[in-house]
């Protein structure tokens, strides 16, 4: 009887995985940007140099780029509008796994202080691994309707999904393809900067006090690891960044001792052309400006950080030789 | 007894309904723009200029069509672009109660009265799923902006 009782009991389990596995999106072929965060995982955690940050990193640098130009071995940690207390748990994780020498941190998000949407969180955390850092970004970053079990059994989010099931679910049920390279999402489309909205007017430009929580938090903990904390801002014309997140930005630097690049500034040096080297009209760059700011901004990484050209390094080159191969394939 | 509380729970129901239908309008010369109702050029117009912007991973463009004195954003929704924002650019035109950027504090509560919620300077007056969102900076108005929830 006692037999009978867990075997039922194992069969409904199992069911349940399978279902929950089932309905929670894979991102290969729709909004493949929830696939990043996983693909850290699988990796040799050798990188040099970590990118964190939004958008603004994973559409704008090429970490293969820079390992082809400079031998720099780094990675980046992006999500589409990853928040800076998401980015904050990013890096204590990554420091589970490895200490690099440089974290490079985008200071876009410096301008949310609360949870925007539920979409973005999910594309996030959802392919996250459980970890309490995983824990800690779920309390902090679900909006009011959101619930912390339907993150730990995605079925609750999604039974929906159960009548809307398409091939993709089922082709990747078991096995996922990767969609970046080191974390960098290839785009080859051109669209040129044409027009944007006229620059709103803020109730306040200042960065609110929690959001220098964070940030501060970041700072203790690479200083405490011997590491460079590493602050820019991408090169996007669009949304503003205002002179008055500028001046803060700078500041802060200047009081803990940071390194602060706004990339912004030197589109003309690095080459960028806003009517060919962007994929929607100036909030990324397309591959062709990744490229051109990737050779920028490795050199300057290299001249700045003393970082290792691994290209002299038999078994990390053999690895990133087959990276370059695929990338090579993938850019053409 | 009974017949008579449906028909009060009746009411209440129509009356919840036409509360929750009500949005805020902005009436530009005889013609009337309501949130949330769909862009059509032939209602609201030849504009000077136009923008799109793409969000990080989700499909949809918000579009902004620019007119001489104040801005339309758009958000699609089932296929169709809906209106969310429209943003004030200049004191060459009023919201329908009759306020305009440069008039002050005093003007905003006369007009709208002091049911707001305050969060800094920005002032935000609700109506259904609409907000009437004004910035108040050294006592007079140098923001306007109506938006839909999305």
């Amino acid at each position: 009887m006692k037999k009978r009782i867990c075997i039922i009991i194992i069969f409904f389990l199992s069911l349940f995985i399978l279902l929950n596995r089932l309905v929670t999106p894979k991102y290969q072929t729709e909004l493949i940007e929830g696939h990043m965060i996983k693909e850290y995982y699988q990796e040799a955690k050798n990188h040099e140099v970590i990118f964190i940050g939004d958008c603004e990193v994973y559409a704008n640098f090429s970490p293969i780029q820079m390992y082809k130009d400079y031998g720099i071995t780094s990675y980046i940690r992006g999500t589409s509008q990853q928040l800076i207390w998401q980015s904050l748990e990013i890096l204590k994780e990554t420091l589970k796994y490895e200490k690099p020498k440089v974290i490079v941190f985008n200071v876009n998000s410096m301008r949310y202080d609360k949870p925007v949407s539920e979409a973005y969180n999910r594309l996030t955390l959802d392919n996250m691994k459980w970890s309490q850092e995983k824990i800690n970004m779920i309390n902090s970053s679900m909006l009011e309707e959101e619930t912390f079990l339907s993150y730990i059994f995605p079925i609750l989010r999604y039974h929906s999904r159960i009548t809307e099931l398409t091939k993709e679910d089922l082709d990747y049920f078991l096995n996922e393809k990767n969609i970046t390279f080191n974390g960098f999402l290839i785009n080859k489309n051109i669209k040129p900067y044409t027009s944007f909205p006229e620059q709103r007017r803020l109730p306040s430009y200042t960065f609110k006090e929690n959001v220098y929580k964070y940030l501060d938090e970041m700072v203790k903990i690479t200083k405490n690891n011997n590491i460079e904390l590493v602050l820019i801002k991408a090169p996007s014309i669009y949304p503003y960044w205002y002179d008055e997140y500028e001046k803060q930005i700078i500041d802060y630097a200047s009081k803990n001792n940071l390194h602060y690049y706004n990339l912004k500034k030197v589109v003309d040096e690095v080459g960028i052309d806003y009517n060919t080297d962007t994929y929607d009209g100036g909030l990324h760059l397309n591959l062709n400006g990744a490229t051109k700011l990737s050779k920028y901004f490795g050199k300057l990484l290299q001249d700045e950080f003393n970082l290792t050209d691994y290209r002299n390094n038999e078994s990390v080159n053999s690895i990133y030789q087959n990276k370059i191969l695929l990338y090579n394939d993938a850019i053409k | 007894m009974k017949k008579i509380l449906l028909i009060l729970c009746l009411f209440l129901l129509v009356g919840c309904g036409k509360a929750a239908n009500k949005v805020y309008s902005l009436t530009l010369n005889n013609k009337t723009f309501y949130l949330g109702e769909e862009y059509t050029k032939e209602k609201y117009g030849e504009s000077i200029g136009y923008s799109e912007v793409s969000s990080c991973a989700f499909e949809g463009l918000d579009k902004t069509y620019k007119y001489d004195h104040y801005e339309v954003t758009t958000y699609p929704v089932d296929g169709k672009d809906k209106v969310y924002l429209i943003y004030f650019l200049d004191d060459e035109i009023s919201t329908t109660e009759g306020l305009k950027l440069s008039d002050s504090y005093n003007d905003m509560i006369s007009k709208y009265g002091e049911k707001y919620k305050k969060e800094g300077n920005l002032y935000t007056y609700t109506l259904g799923k609409t907000n009437l969102n004004i910035i108040v900076e050294n006592g007079f108005v140098t923001s306007i902006e109506y938006a839909h929830e999305i």
